[in-house]
């Protein structure tokens, strides 16, 4: 964790206060859940209505708990707290590396998950499954379709948002280290040639076959969700004859990153801003051949059992305030545009959390058909097998 | 003895949490197991109902990852052996005291910390700011250790020594030492003695230390991850990518069922062995 947040920290009386106008804190959980003194809650009670946009929730028809199930480092505990505190729902959080992990849990069903956040890829099987509900908007007050990027809205893998909002976006782009590598790499083609000859020993791919079989086949001039088998041939000889060459195969690509065991890697957003914070030679580019873009998004599964309180916290969660105080967390970018434009300037105009218009341009979302070739899975643990 | 029905009834009770707990956490979940074997990948992922011979055709495509895991584990367990031997001798037969409780209850200290942890300590030494550094320092060039074959038999060597140690000591302080000083008598010298006598007699120790070791390097998981890079792919990783990323759980489970029976078989023989061993042992020690 290098975002430096302590969610043990008190929250500030000016934060408490903004909380109880705008969103008229009802005074028992006012009480409950911040235990501030009397100066504050005199404001809150002599609090302006504000403008009678806030949802209506009643704690009673909410119950006590909401089991989310989401990505390492996504959430600020204080905005978590928050929600706790306005509605008595108090959040556990399970944290997940992959999408398939998340899958594996409500697969096997009665997980007890009311929020899960997978990425786009996923969603087309898990409708088809019914393992996830199409999302009831009526219980979604404070939803303003127009604020939202239509970049991310309405994609094909979720027609009209029935089941899937966004949490956050990101790319997969190319993080190294410019100290190490003279080069400046904007390509994968590139990224893969240094990999294999050059930089021999440095380089790392994730273990993941969408985002490491793709980037190599967009390398290759061919698609992130290509499963054609000519192509997938030449991409598994590829990688096959990479290997040995690699530093690792791994996700958990920030450690080596940071420690220069590995000078570049395939990389998630996050990664790229987390590593580039800290270290100033650091770089992250989205490859300008092409690529993967992903949304992780909100979605409720059809076994919840706390759905009262899931459509509560999603309701709440993606509301411009809470999903900016978020992203100033996570460092994703978000596809809520008035979220993006409460940011400080420092996140909104990073060109590594948000990438211009033109170098999204050539980037691909991952298809539930990538997601679900058996073929690709099997030539991807191939690889891994291979000596 | 003879057992009324209440004596029989209580006898019943007293068994029935065992029993309950061998159905539910053991004999149940095989069962899934095997009834998922048969099964298929739905298009989706999981499990989808089938009667098929599948899966069990399609275990031939995990050969290397079988080979792999066979001669990884075999190797490794030489290695714990060779370095464990003496470390037991020493402190069942040179030791003396108190020092020998410390000396053995140091062997078991490492496992007082998360294995994670350690193995996560390991990163950071054979990393690039660890011993590389200093390597390079003394001159031998750029170094690469983490991520090699050789980290992951490090790791594996390191976790699972005590496993190995303990058994052998047990069986070598228990061992009767005016055996060892009738040999010298004998005129046996010190090499032969231990070949000859405390090998001989330390086998059942021996065979339980290769088994406790050979079985959970089979099985192994994170080492060749964290420090293999994922690069060095094991039986057990195969399995997890069967479940965790290409979500095919009727292959995953057949994958896991063949790896259950192996390891029945592996036991079924160790145990057959350690008896003829014990019973050797027993004589050998009357004479």
């Amino acid at each position: 964790m290098t975002t430096g947040h302590d969610p043990g920290e008190p929250r500030d009386a000016d934060l408490i206060t903004r909380l109880a106008i705008q969103r008229r804190l009802s005074r028992r959980h006012f009480l409950a859940g911040t235990g501030v003194g009397l100066g504050a809650l005199a404001l809150a009670a002599c609090a302006p209505d504000a403008g009678g946009s806030a949802a209506p929730t009643t704690a009673g028809d909410l119950g006590d708990t909401l089991n989310l199930a989401t990505w390492p480092n996504y959430h600020d505990q204080a905005v978590l707290d928050a929600f706790a505190a306005e509605t008595g729902v108090a959040i556990n959080v399970g944290v997940y590396g992959s999408t398939e992990e998340m899958e594996a849990k409500i697969r096997a069903g009665n997980s007890g998950i009311d929020v899960v956040v997978p990425s786009n890829y996923a969603i087309e099987g898990w409708v088809a499954d019914k393992l996830i509900e199409p999302l009831d908007y009526s219980k979604l007050p404070n939803f303003v379709r127009a604020d939202w990027n239509a970049l991310f809205m309405d994609q094909a893998f979720d027609k009209g948002n029935t089941y899937s909002l966004p949490k956050n976006w990101g790319t997969t782009g190319i993080a190294y280290r410019s100290s190490k590598i003279t080069e400046e790499i904007s390509t994968w083609k590139q990224f893969f040639d240094l990999c294999a000859d050059k930089y021999a020993g440095r380089g790392l791919i994730v273990d993941h076959q969408i985002s490491s079989f793709g980037s190599a086949a967009v390398a290759m001039g061919y698609s992130l969700n290509t499963i054609d088998p000519a192509e997938m041939a030449e991409v598994e000889a590829m990688l096959t004859a990479l290997k040995p060459k690699l530093f690792a195969i791994s996700s958990d690509v920030q450690p080596p990153l940071r420690a220069l065991d590995t000078w570049l890697s395939v990389a998630w957003t996050g990664d790229g801003v987390q590593v580039g914070r800290d270290n100033e030679d650091a770089r992250y580019v989205v490859a300008a051949d092409g690529g993967e873009l992903w949304i992780d998004s909100y979605t409720v599964p059809t076994d919840a059992p706390h759905k009262a309180a899931a459509y509560a916290f999603i309701d709440w969660i993606t509301q411009p305030e809470q999903a900016a105080k978020e992203t100033e967390f996570c460092l994703f970018p978000h596809a809520n545009d008035k979220a993006t434009a409460l940011l400080s300037a420092e996140v909104r105009d990073n060109a590594v959390i948000y990438p211009s218009p033109d170098a999204l341009a050539k980037q691909e979302y991952a298809v539930n058909a990538t997601y679900n070739s058996p073929e690709r899975a099997e030539a991807w643990a191939r690889i891994k097998a291979s000596a | 003895m003879p057992g009324g029905p209440r004596r029989r009834s209580a006898a019943a009770l007293l068994v029935l949490p065992t029993a309950l707990w061998y159905v539910g956490f053991l004999i149940a979940p095989l069962v899934v197991l095997l009834v998922m074997s048969f099964g298929e990948r739905s298009p989706n992922g999981g499990y989808a109902p089938a009667l098929t011979l599948e899966q069990y055709g399609n275990l031939t495509t995990r050969l290397t990852p079988l080979t792999n895991t066979l001669g990884l584990a075999a190797l490794n367990t030489v290695i714990c052996l060779l370095v464990a031997f003496p470390v037991a001798y020493t402190l069942a037969l040179k030791v003396r005291g108190s020092w020998k409780l410390i000396l053995v209850a140091l062997v078991v200290v490492p496992f007082w910390t998360s294995f994670l942890i350690r193995t996560y300590a390991w990163m950071t030494l054979l990393g690039n700011n660890g011993v590389p550094q200093v390597l390079a320092w003394l001159g031998f060039g750029d170094i690469q250790l983490l991520n090699t074959p050789f980290a992951v038999s490090l790791g594996i060597v390191y976790n699972y020594l005590p496993l190995m140690v303990l058994p052998i000591y047990v069986s070598l302080d228990r061992l009767d030492r005016s055996l060892m000083e009738a040999s010298r008598d004998l005129g046996a010298g010190p090499v032969a003695t231990i070949r000859q006598v405390v090998l001989p007699l330390a086998a059942p120790g021996i065979l339980s230390g290769i088994v406790l070791v050979f079985i959970p390097i089979m099985g192994e998981y994170l080492i060749p991850i964290l420090l293999g890079g994922g690069k060095t792919y094991f039986l057990g990783n195969a399995l997890a990518d069967l479940f965790l990323q290409s979500r095919n759980w009727p292959f995953g489970s057949a994958l896991a069922s063949i790896f259950v029976v192996g390891m029945v078989v592996l036991v079924a023989g160790y145990l057959a062995l350690s008896r003829r061993l014990v019973r050797a042992g027993r004589e050998t020690s009357l004479l």
